[in-house]
C-alpha cells in the first residue's frame, strides 16, 4: 500500500519554448494503453467462464456443479437446448463476435435471479455507487492532504508523530472489520444513523430533505471507506511535503521574508501536491474494491452491493456485468488522471 | 625486512577497514552496501515493532497444532459459548471454538500471505528484470502487461475469477499472485533500465564483466532492496485480499481463517447478538489489523533504507 | 551613523563539530561592495546563509549587525521585516518555485510586505524586468522555461522588488557561458551603481569578483586571511593563500601552466591549529601551529599571517661584481636588485653576456659581491663554507647548465643522489637508501635496480639532468636556482624536465630563480620575470606582461629569437604572440 512511486518533482527539466503546445495533445501512447485495457477486460469477461469453469451453461443459466447454493440439475435435453438458447455450440469465435456485437448495444445478458436485463440493473445502481465512492475519496482526500500538509511541515514534532500513529494504527483497519466495528457502535449502540440503505425507504421528500436524508446515510459507510484511502493520501501528501522541505526555492522564499501561510501553502504544499493527484485517481480505484465490503455491511445498493449479491446466489450475468462496469470505470478514472496530472506540473510535459 | 616489524602493523592499519576484515558473509555484504544511515534505519524502532509482530505471528502460525486446544472444525461445545475456561473466546453457531478458529486462521492467513507475496515478488523480478535485460519486443511486452495488469483494481478481478473457479487455497494464491506482482515488476524494471545507462555499468561492461557479473555485482545490490520492499508491501495487502475474499464468502471452504469467521459472524447477524461480537468478531478484525500493521511498520520503517531520497531534506 | 553591516565574531557549528565559520569580523558601509572568494568549503555561502538570518542559534554565535538591527537570535517578525526590504539575497543557481510563474515571484514579496495592488506590483514587476534587460514579456513564463542567464536576471529583479539596501549575491554567474556571465556582471554592476546598493558577491570567479566590487575578502577554512582593496588583493596578493589562489585561477593572461593549491582544503571537522592554512604553507613555521594569527594591517591591507604575508625568501640588494683579468675590467653585475618571495618562481632572462650567469652564482653564495649584500629569509648568505654556514647553504640548491659536468662519472646514480646527505650528514643508513629511491622517483626517473646502479655516461641528458635535480632536492632546500637547465636538451626532454620542475616547485612549496635565455621556456614556468642586459635589470614585471607586451628593446629581442610555430618561415619573427590577440579580462 506504500508501493505508490512518488515521482521525483525536482528534477531540472528545461523544457524549451514550444512545450506548451506539445502538452496539450493527448499522448498518444496513454490512449492506445488505455484501449488496449479496455480491450484486454472486455475478453476477459468473456473468456473467463468458458475457461475457469468445466461447464459454461451451467455458469449461464445459474447452475454449477461446484457450488453449494439453488441450483437446478439439468437434463442433457435440457442443456443441449440451452446451448443452442445461448449460441455455447456455435464455434468460440462466433460467440465472441455475438459477445461483442452485444456489448455494443449494451447487452449485458439477463440476470438469473431477477430475469431482466443486467444493464437495466446496473443503471439503478450506478448513482448510488457514484455517491458512495465520491463523497469517501472526497473526504479522503481533503482530510489526508491537509493533514499530510500539517504534518510534513513539522516534520519530527509531536504533530507529525502524532498525527502519524494515528493514521498507521487506524488506516490499517480493513474495510469490513471497520463497517462492522461502526455499525455497532454508531447504529445499534448510539443510533446515530440509518442501519442500512442510501435512502428512508417509501418517504417521499421534498428536494432539499431530500439531499440530507441521502447525505445522513451515506455518511457512515462513506466515513468508514475513506479512513482507508486517508491513510494513504496522509502519508503521500507528508512524504512530499518532507521531500520539499530542503528544497532551495523554499528558502529563497524564506529569505524573500515570505509568511509561513504563503510557504506552507503556496511554496512546499503547491509542489508537494503534484504526486497527490495521482494517488486520488489511485483512491478512485481501490474505493470500487472497498465498496464491495462496505456495501455489503451496510446494504448500500450500489453496484459493488449487486455484485457481492450476484456472488451469493451465483447469478453470474450480473457478477460480470459488475465486473465489467466497475473495471472499465476504475481504468477510465486512471486514464483521466493521466492526462490531467501533466496540466498540475508545468514542468512535465510528455 | 623483518617479519614482526611495528612498522608493518601501521601499514595495515592505515588500509581502509574493509580490506582489513575477512571476507563477509552476504548479510554483512548487503548491510556494507546499505551504508550507515540505511544501517541505522533498520534499527529504527518501527521497523523492531514492526518485526517482532510479524515474528509473534509466525510462531502463533507455525505452533498452531500445538497452541489451539480444539479442532477449529470439530463441534467442541454449545453454539454460541460465552468465553470460559473450556473456550477462552466462546464458540461459534455450530459450537465450534473461536480461539482455536483464531490460532488456525493465523497459519492459514500467514501462509497465503507469505506464498502469494513470494510468488508476486518473484513474477515481477522475473517480468520485470528480464524485459529490461533482454530489451526490445520482450521490454515492449513486459511493460505493456504491467500497465494493463496496474490499470484494474486488484480486488474485483479477484473477486470475479474466484467466484467462477471456485474457492480453493490454490485459486487464491493465483488470484492474489495476480494482482500484486505488476507493481514490483514496474519499480525492479526501473530501476534496471536505470542502471544499464549508469557509468558504472558501462564501465564495468567495458573492464569484461559478463552479464552475470552485472546482475550479481550491481543489478543485485540495487534492486535487492526493491524487492524486500516490494515483498513487505504486497505480504500486507495479501493479508487484507485473504481476508476480504473469505469474508465475501469466497474463502477456501475446507478451511478456516480469519475472513472465515468475520464472514460467518456477518452472515448470522452476530454484531446485532450483545456482546457476541467483543469475542468473535473483534479478536479476528484486530488479528488482522495487528499483522497488517505489523507490515505497515516494516514497510514506512525499511523506506529511507531503500529509498535514502526522499528523507533528504533536512528542516529549512 | 553605524555602517549597514557588522559582522562581529560570527562563528558557525554544525553538529557540534563541523567548524563552517570560526570568528569573522568585517563590516560594510552603505553603497559598497565587498567580494567573498575562497575554495569551495571556504564558508562563503554559509557566511551568506547569516547575512539573511538564515542559520540561528545553537548554530550561530557572534553577532550580525544589519541597518542597526541584530540579526543573530532575532525572532521571526523582526526577521520578516528585514529581509528582502533592508537585505536581499541572489542564491546560487537562481532557484524559483517551480510551480507558479516568474512575474508572480517577482511581485510576490511586494504584495505581501507592501500591500501592493496587484495591478501595481505587476506594472513594477515589468519595470525591473526592463531595468535588468530581461524582456517583460518571459515574466509569464515558468520558472523552468527560462534560459540560465534569464534566470539570473530574473533572480536580480526579483532582488530589487523591494529597493533593498544591501544585497547578497551567492555564485551569481556560476555555470554561465563567458557572453551570458559578461551580460549578467554587466547588469549587476549597473543595478548597484544607480541605486547606491552595497553588496557582498560570494564567488570562486575572481575577474568577476572583482570587478564587482570595490574590496574583497578572502575566507580560509572560515576565517577571513585577508580583507582590502580588490585591485591590490587580487593584484598583488599578500597572504600565500590568497597568493596561491589567484595563482591557480586560469585567466586568458597567464601564460604559465596552471598552479594548484598544494595539499587539500582543510577538514571542517578538524580544521589545523593555528593559522589553518600552516599546513599547505610553503613559509610556515613553528609559531603557525602554535598560535592563531590575527587579521592585521599590513602592506595596505588587512592580512591574517604571522609574518604580514608572503615573506622575502631571497632579495639582492643593490650587488655588484666586477672581474678582472689579464688588467682589463668587465663589469658583469653592475647595482642589481632582486627579490624573491616565498614559493614564487621568478625568471632571470638576457642575452649571453648579461651577467645573468654571475648574478646566479652570487644568489647562491657561490660568489660574493663586490658592493651590496644577498639576504637569505632575513639574514645575509654567508659566502664562505665554514661548518656552521651548512644548514644555509643546503637551503639553496643549484641544478647547473651541464649535467655531464655536474656529475661525477664514477659514481652510480643512487651515489650521486646520496651524496649530498652523507655530505649533511643525516642520520640513518636506511632512512638515507629509502629517502634517494623516494627521491628519484620523484622526479619521474625509474627506481630499478639496473637503473640506479648505472652511471652517467648510460644516460641521456634529460635523464642526468633529473638526477641533478634529485640530488639538490634531497636535502630539502628552501630555494632552487636552475641556471639554463634545458639548453642541452632536445624538445621532449626539455618538456619532460620543465614539467618535473614545476610539479617539484609547488610539492615543495620552493622558490624558484629559473635562469634562461628562452623567453618560451621562462615564461612556461614562471610567475615573474627579470630582463638583465649588460649587468642591469632593464626590465621587470608578470611573466604574462613582459612575454606579451614588453618596454624594453631586450625583451622584445628576445621574444623575437624564441621559438613559436608559425606556418611560413619568413613571418616566424613578426608573429604575434596569441595572448595579445585576446580580449584581456581579469587582472
Amino acid at each position: 500500500m506504500t508501493l505508490i512511486e512518488t515521482p521525483t518533482t525536482t528534477s531540472e527539466t528545461l523544457a524549451t519554448v514550444e512545450e506548451p503546445a506539445r502538452r496539450r495533445r493527448l499522448p498518444k501512447r496513454r490512449v492506445l494503453v488505455y484501449l488496449f485495457t479496455v480491450f484486454f477486460l472486455v475478453t476477459l469477461n468473456f473468456f473467463l467462464p468458458r475457461t475457469l469453469t468445466g461447464d459454461p451453461i451451467a455458469v449461464l443459466a445459474g447452475s454449477t456443479s461446484t457450488g453449494k447454493g439453488a441450483s437446478v440439475e439439468l437434463s442433457p435435453a435440457a442443456k443441449t437446448k440451452l446451448m443452442a438458447y445461448y449460441g455455447l455450440d456455435k464455434p468460440l469465435i462466433t460467440q465472441y463476435g455475438h459477445y461483442l456485437r452485444g456489448l455494443a448495444h449494451g447487452d449485458l445478458g439477463t440476470s438469473i435471479k431477477y430475469n431482466v436485463p443486467v444493464t437495466r440493473l446496473l443503471k439503478n445502481k450506478v448513482k448510488w455507487s457514484a455517491v458512495l465512492v465520491l463523497t469517501a475519496v472526497g473526504l479522503a482526500t481533503v482530510l489526508g492532504t491537509l493533514a499530510g500538509i500539517h504534518s510534513g511541515w513539522r516534520r519530527g514534532k509531536g504533530v507529525d508523530r502524532g498525527l502519524l500513529g494515528v493514521f498507521i494504527a487506524v488506516g490499517n483497519f480493513p474495510a469490513y472489520v471497520l463497517a462492522m466495528f461502526a455499525l455497532v457502535v454508531f447504529v445499534l449502540k448510539l443510533h446515530w444513523f440509518p442501519a442500512g440503505g442510501a435512502q428512508t425507504p417509501y418517504a417521499h421528500y421534498a428536494l432539499l430533505r431530500n439531499w440530507v436524508d441521502i447525505a445522513w446515510h451515506v455518511i457512515l459507510p462513506a466515513a468508514v471507506m475513506s479512513l482507508n484511502f486517508l491513510f494513504l493520501q496522509y502519508l503521500v501528501m507528508r512524504g512530499a511535503m518532507v521531500a520539499e522541505l530542503g528544497s532551495d526555492y523554499l528558502v529563497l522564499g524564506r529569505v524573500k521574508g515570505l509568511s509561513q501561510r504563503s510557504l506552507k501553502y503556496r511554496y512546499a504544499a503547491r509542489n508537494a501536491l503534484l504526486p497527490v493527484a495521482t494517488v486520488v485517481a489511485l483512491n478512485l480505484g481501490l474505493a470500487m474494491g472497498t465498496s464491495l465490503f462496505v456495501e455489503r455491511v451496510f446494504k448500500y445498493p450500489g453496484v459493488a452491493g449487486l455484485m457481492f449479491d450476484s456472488i451469493s446466489n451465483r447469478d453470474y450475468p450480473t457478477m460480470q456485468g459488475c465486473f465489467l462496469l466497475i473495471s472499465v470505470m476504475v481504468v477510465t478514472v486512471n486514464f483521466i488522471a493521466d492526462f490531467i496530472y501533466p496540466r498540475l506540473d508545468p514542468r512535465v510535459s510528455s | 625486512m623483518s617479519v614482526d616489524s611495528p612498522a608493518r602493523t601501521d601499514v595495515v592499519d592505515d588500509a581502509p577497514p574493509a580490506r582489513r576484515r575477512r571476507r563477509p558473509g552476504p548479510r554483512a555484504r548487503l548491510l556494507e552496501a546499505l551504508g550507515p544511515e540505511r544501517r541505522a534505519a533498520l534499527r529504527a524502532p518501527l521497523v523492531v515493532a514492526g518485526g517482532i509482530i510479524f515474528a509473534v505471528f509466525v510462531i502463533v502460525g507455525v505452533l498452531a497444532p500445538l497452541l489451539a486446544p480444539y479442532d477449529p472444525k470439530a463441534i467442541s461445545g454449545n453454539s454460541f459459548a460465552h468465553p470460559s475456561w473450556s473456550h477462552l473466546l466462546g464458540t461459534n453457531g455450530a459450537g465450534q471454538d473461536l480461539f482455536s478458529q483464531l490460532i488456525w486462521g493465523t497459519r492459514f492467513s500467514l501462509t497465503v500471505a507469505v506464498v502469494s507475496a513470494t510468488a508476486a515478488t518473484l513474477v515481477g523480478v522475473v517480468i520485470g528484470m528480464g524485459g529490461a535485460l533482454i530489451g526490445g519486443w520482450a521490454d515492449s511486452a513486459a511493460n505493456g502487461l504491467v500497465n494493463v495488469s496496474l490499470a484494474q483494481p486488484p480486488l474485483i478481478a479477484a473477486v470475479l475469477i474466484l467466484a467462477l473457479a471456485g474457492p480453493s487455497i490454490t485459486v487464491l494464491i493465483i488470484v492474489i499472485t495476480l494482482a500484486g506482482w505488476a507493481p514490483v515488476a514496474r519499480i525492479v524494471r526501473a530501476e534496471a533500465l536505470s542502471l544499464r545507462e549508469r557509468g558504472f555499468v558501462h564501465a564495468a561492461r567495458g573492464f569484461g564483466g559478463g552479464p552475470f557479473y552485472l546482475l550479481r555485482r550491481h543489478l543485485a545490490p540495487a534492486v535487492g532492496p526493491l524487492i524486500v520492499a516490494g515483498w513487505v508491501d504486497w505480504a500486507a495487502v495479501a493479508v487484507l485480499l485473504e481476508s476480504g475474499l473469505a469474508f465475501l464468502g469466497l474463502g477456501d471452504p475446507t478451511r478456516v481463517s480469519w475472513g472465515t469467521m468475520l464472514d460467518g459472524a456477518f452472515r448470522l447477524n452476530v454484531i446485532t447478538l450483545d456482546k457476541v461480537w467483543v469475542w468473535w468478531v473483534l479478536p479476528a478484525g484486530l488479528a488482522i489489523t495487528v499483522v497488517v500493521v505489523g507490515f505497515t511498520l516494516l514497510g514506512v520503517g525499511l523506506e529511507p533504507v531503500f529509498n535514502p531520497r526522499t528523507d533528504r531534506g533536512r528542516d529549512a | 551613523m553605524s555602517p549597514l553591516l557588522e559582522v562581529t565574531d560570527l562563528a558557525v557549528y554544525f553538529g557540534g563539530e563541523v567548524e563552517a565559520l570560526r570568528g569573522l569580523t568585517f563590516s560594510l558601509e552603505r553603497g559598497e561592495t565587498l567580494a567573498v572568494v575562497g575554495e569551495s568549503g571556504s564558508g562563503k555561502s554559509t557566511m551568506a546563509s547569516c547575512l539573511v538570518g538564515l542559520l540561528q542559534p545553537p548554530e550561530v554565535s557572534g553577532s550580525v549587525r544589519l541597518d542597526g538591527h541584530e540579526l543573530v537570535g532575532a525572532s521571526a517578525e523582526t526577521l520578516r521585516s528585514l529581509r528582502w526590504s533592508t537585505v536581499a539575497l541572489a542564491m546560487q543557481g537562481a532557484p524559483f518555485n517551480p510551480v507558479t510563474t516568474v512575474g508572480t515571484q517577482i511581485c510576490e514579496p511586494m504584495r505581501e510586505h507592501r500591500s501592493v495592488s496587484a495591478a501595481d506590483a505587476s506594472r513594477r514587476a515589468a519595470e525591473l524586468a526592463v531595468e535588468v534587460e530581461l524582456d517583460p514579456g518571459l515574466l509569464e513564463r515558468f520558472p523552468h522555461e527560462l534560459s540560465g542567464g534569464e534566470r539570473r536576471r530574473a533572480t536580480l529583479a526579483m532582488a530589487l522588488a523591494l529597493d533593498p539596501d544591501l544585497l547578497v549575491l551567492d555564485e551569481p554567474t556560476s555555470g554561465l557561458d563567458p557572453f551570458t556571465r559578461a551580460e549578467v556582471v554587466g547588469r549587476i554592476k549597473a543595478a548597484s551603481a544607480n541605486r547606491g546598493l552595497a553588496m557582498v558577491v560570494i564567488s570562486h570567479d575572481l575577474p568577476d569578483a572583482s570587478h564587482l566590487t570595490s574590496r574583497t575578502m578572502v575566507l580560509y577554512a572560515g576565517q577571513a586571511i585577508e580583507l582590502g582593496p580588490s585591485a591590490r588583493v587580487m593584484g598583488t596578493p599578500a597572504h600565500p593563500y590568497s597568493w596561491a589562489l589567484v595563482n591557480a585561477f586560469p585567466v586568458m593572461t597567464t601564460t604559465k601552466d596552471l598552479r594548484p593549491i598544494r595539499g587539500l582544503p582543510p577538514d571542517p571537522r578538524a580544521v589545523p591549529s593555528g593559522c589553518a592554512f600552516h599546513p599547505r604553507c610553503t613559509q610556515s613555521e613553528s609559531v603557525c601551529a602554535e598560535k592563531v594569527p590575527v587579521l592585521e594591517e599590513s602592506r595596505g591591507r588587512l592580512v591574517s599571517c604571522h609574518f604580514g604575508g608572503l615573506k622575502t625568501l631571497l632579495s639582492a640588494e643593490n650587488v655588484s661584481k666586477t672581474f678582472r683579468a689579464h688588467g682589463s675590467e668587465v663589469r658583469a653585475v653592475a647595482g642589481v636588485s632582486f627579490t624573491l618571495n616565498e614559493g614564487e618562481s621568478v625568471g632571470l632572462i638576457g642575452p649571453s653576456g648579461s651577467g645573468k650567469s654571475t648574478l646566479s652564482k652570487m644568489l647562491t653564495g657561490q660568489l660574493a659581491p663586490d658592493s651590496g649584500r644577498v639576504m637569505l629569509e632575513g639574514a645575509p648568505l654567508p659566502t664562505s663554507w665554514r661548518k656552521s654556514d651548512k644548514a644555509v647553504h643546503r637551503r639553496i640548491q643549484l641544478v647547473m647548465q651541464d649535467p655531464f659536468d655536474a656529475l661525477s662519472p664514477r659514481l652510480s646514480v643512487e651515489a650521486l643522489v646520496r651524496e649530498p646527505l652523507d655530505l649533511f650528514g643525516d642520520d640513518g643508513r636506511a632512512d638515507r637508501a629509502a629517502k634517494v629511491m623516494e627521491t628519484i622517483e620523484s622526479v619521474g626517473l625509474p627506481t630499478s635496480r639496473a637503473f640506479v646502479t648505472s652511471h652517467t655516461h648510460e644516460l641521456s641528458g634529460g635523464q642526468l639532468q633529473r638526477v641533478a635535480l634529485a640530488r639538490a632536492l634531497i636535502v630539502g632546500p628552501k630555494l632552487l636556482v636552475a641556471d639554463e637547465p634545458t639548453s642541452m636538451l632536445d624538445a621532449s626532454e626539455q618538456a619532460r624536465l620543465l614539467v618535473v620542475m614545476r610539479e617539484r616547485q609547488v610539492e615543495m612549496g620552493l622558490g624558484l630563480v629559473l635562469v634562461s635565455h628562452d623567453m618560451a621556456v621562462v615564461r612556461k614556468v614562471t610567475d615573474r620575470i627579470v630582463v638583465l642586459d649588460r649587468g642591469e635589470v632593464v626590465e621587470e614585471g608578470p611573466s604574462q606582461r613582459v612575454s606579451t607586451a614588453p618596454e624594453s628593446t631586450t625583451a622584445r629581442r628576445l621574444i623575437e629569437a624564441a621559438p613559436s610555430m608559425s606556418l611560413t618561415e619568413s613571418s616566424r619573427h613578426e608573429s604575434p604572440e596569441p595572448e595579445k590577440l585576446i580580449h584581456k579580462r581579469g587582472s
